[in-house]
């Protein structure tokens, strides 16, 4: 891929161009799927890693805090399989013992650090992601810092119902995590050190 | 700590300084005497600080629906592959024993039926430890890991409602196919829809199939497929290939 090419998609991307998107997990998935499903993944996985290994891209391009120095396609590709990794390494099924792939050279130790300090990120979303439209909005607005009163005035609940259905939404989505295998294993590395 | 509202509540108001002076000293002195409490502030601090970055959930919802768009495209893709009217009707051909131009009718009964037992293995049963396994799926279960396969095809087709979970359309398939009821394997395994975790096992097990009915023409397009298919079963479908053109 040309760094046209890569510049054309950055800009999609940074732009949220669906198309765009698009393009780019039907180009890249099937590498990170054959990655994830020969080291024990298997298709939820792929899936929760191109996501997450997205984001943190996507992130790091929106704060211009991305240096490329290889086609974006093999960063991201990178990216990918350092979450997997770490996946695997919390739930103690890293049987694999390759050695650090080519990949060190076009992801820095730093980043690499930061790609596992996103872990706890990206449990938050993959659950918020699946609760329901209605609670979705309660909490979005609850999080942007609205009131209770505003919320009721955006979502055209009683004032009552929309307390009673937030926490109800918080304490179903805090469930959620705090189940979330990866979540228990981030808790029992942090009250370890 | 039981979460309540209030608790709720007073953490909110707590992370955004909307706690009175009076109320703050106290909840301090709560949160000071409280380790779960602490706790349960991290938690919600997190959650506020994570999920207050909308950009980064519509991006998340954004592939999410592009995922779903591209499995439906390849699905319909593989449909019309595999299964427009024509194929069906040559299935049914096939299977009803009198197309035999469609077949291959290679004279090799004895090299086909080597090269299928040294391919074959069973397809492994998963590891169900979850514990909210029913007796009947438990007994299919332990029948289909012992080999017993006349019991997993004469209780699955019993239970047809078990079969709707996903991976016991597989064990369904295999059972027939180490009963020798291949058309039904044929037609089992092709049921299997493209969007299902277990459709690349799937057709795996209906290239043996059609191996053991000693269709190398089908046998070749579906080892060709799951080639093109690059996942976990590229490197058997590659063997069984290169062996067939042996």
């Amino acid at each position: 891929m040309s760094n046209i090419d890569d510049q054309n998609i950055i800009e999609g991307i940074v732009a949220g161009d669906e198309a765009v998107f698009k393009a780019f997990y039907k180009k890249n998935r099937k590498y990170i799927r054959q990655y994830i499903l020969k080291n024990s993944g298997n298709e939820d996985d792929v899936e929760d890693v191109f996501q997450d290994a997205f984001v943190f891209i996507y992130q790091k391009l929106k704060t211009g805090s991305l240096e490329l120095r290889s086609p974006l396609s093999t960063y991201f590709y990178g990216v990918s399989k350092n979450i997997w990794r770490n996946r695997l390494r919390k739930n103690r099924k890293l049987v694999v013992t390759e050695e650090i792939p080519e990949d060190t050279e076009i992801i820095e130790a730093s980043i690499v650090q930061e790609i596992e300090d996103k872990e706890r990120e990206h449990v938050y979303r993959k659950h918020f992601v699946h609760l329901s439209d209605a609670c979705r909005q309660v909490l979005q607005l609850l999080f942007e810092g609205k009131s209770m009163k505003q919320i009721s005035e955006i979502t055209g609940y009683a004032e009552g119902y929309t307390r009673k259905k937030k926490f109800e939404c918080k304490k179903h989505l805090i469930e959620m995590i705090e189940q979330d295998p990866i979540y228990q294993e981030l808790k029992a590395t942090s009250e370890n050190k | 700590m039981e979460r309540t509202p209030e608790i709720f509540e007073k953490i909110e108001r707590y992370l955004t300084n909307q706690l009175s002076p009076e109320e703050l000293i106290d909840f301090e002195r709560e949160v000071a005497n409280t380790p779960e409490l602490q706790k349960e502030i991290e938690t919600h601090k997190a959650l506020h600080d994570i999920l207050n970055d909308q950009e980064a959930i519509e991006v998340k919802e954004k592939l999410i629906k592009v995922s779903k768009e591209v499995k439906k495209e390849e699905s319909s893709f593989a449909r019309s592959i595999f299964s427009s009217p024509l194929r069906i009707a040559a299935t049914i051909v096939v299977l009803l024993g009198v197309g035999t131009l469609v077949w291959n009718t290679l004279d090799t009964t004895d090299e086909l039926r080597d090269l299928y037992v040294a391919h074959y293995t069973p397809f492994p049963a998963e590891d169900n430890t979850r514990g909210e396994i029913n007796t009947a799926l438990q007994n299919i279960m332990d029948d289909y890991n012992k080999g017993a396969y006349d019991s997993v095809v004469t209780a699955l087709e019993k239970n047809t409602n078990l079969v709707d979970q996903k991976e016991l359309e597989v064990y369904l398939g295999v059972s027939y196919l180490n009963t020798n009821q291949e058309q039904k394997a044929v037609l089992q395994f092709e049921n299997i829809s493209a969007n299902s975790r277990y459709y690349e096992a799937s057709r795996w097990y209906l290239s043996l199939a059609y191996l053991k009915l000693k269709n190398t023409k089908k046998t070749t397009q579906i080892l060709e497929e799951i080639i093109q298919y690059n996942g976990v079963y590229k490197d058997n479908a590659a063997r069984l290939l290169r062996a067939l053109k042996e």
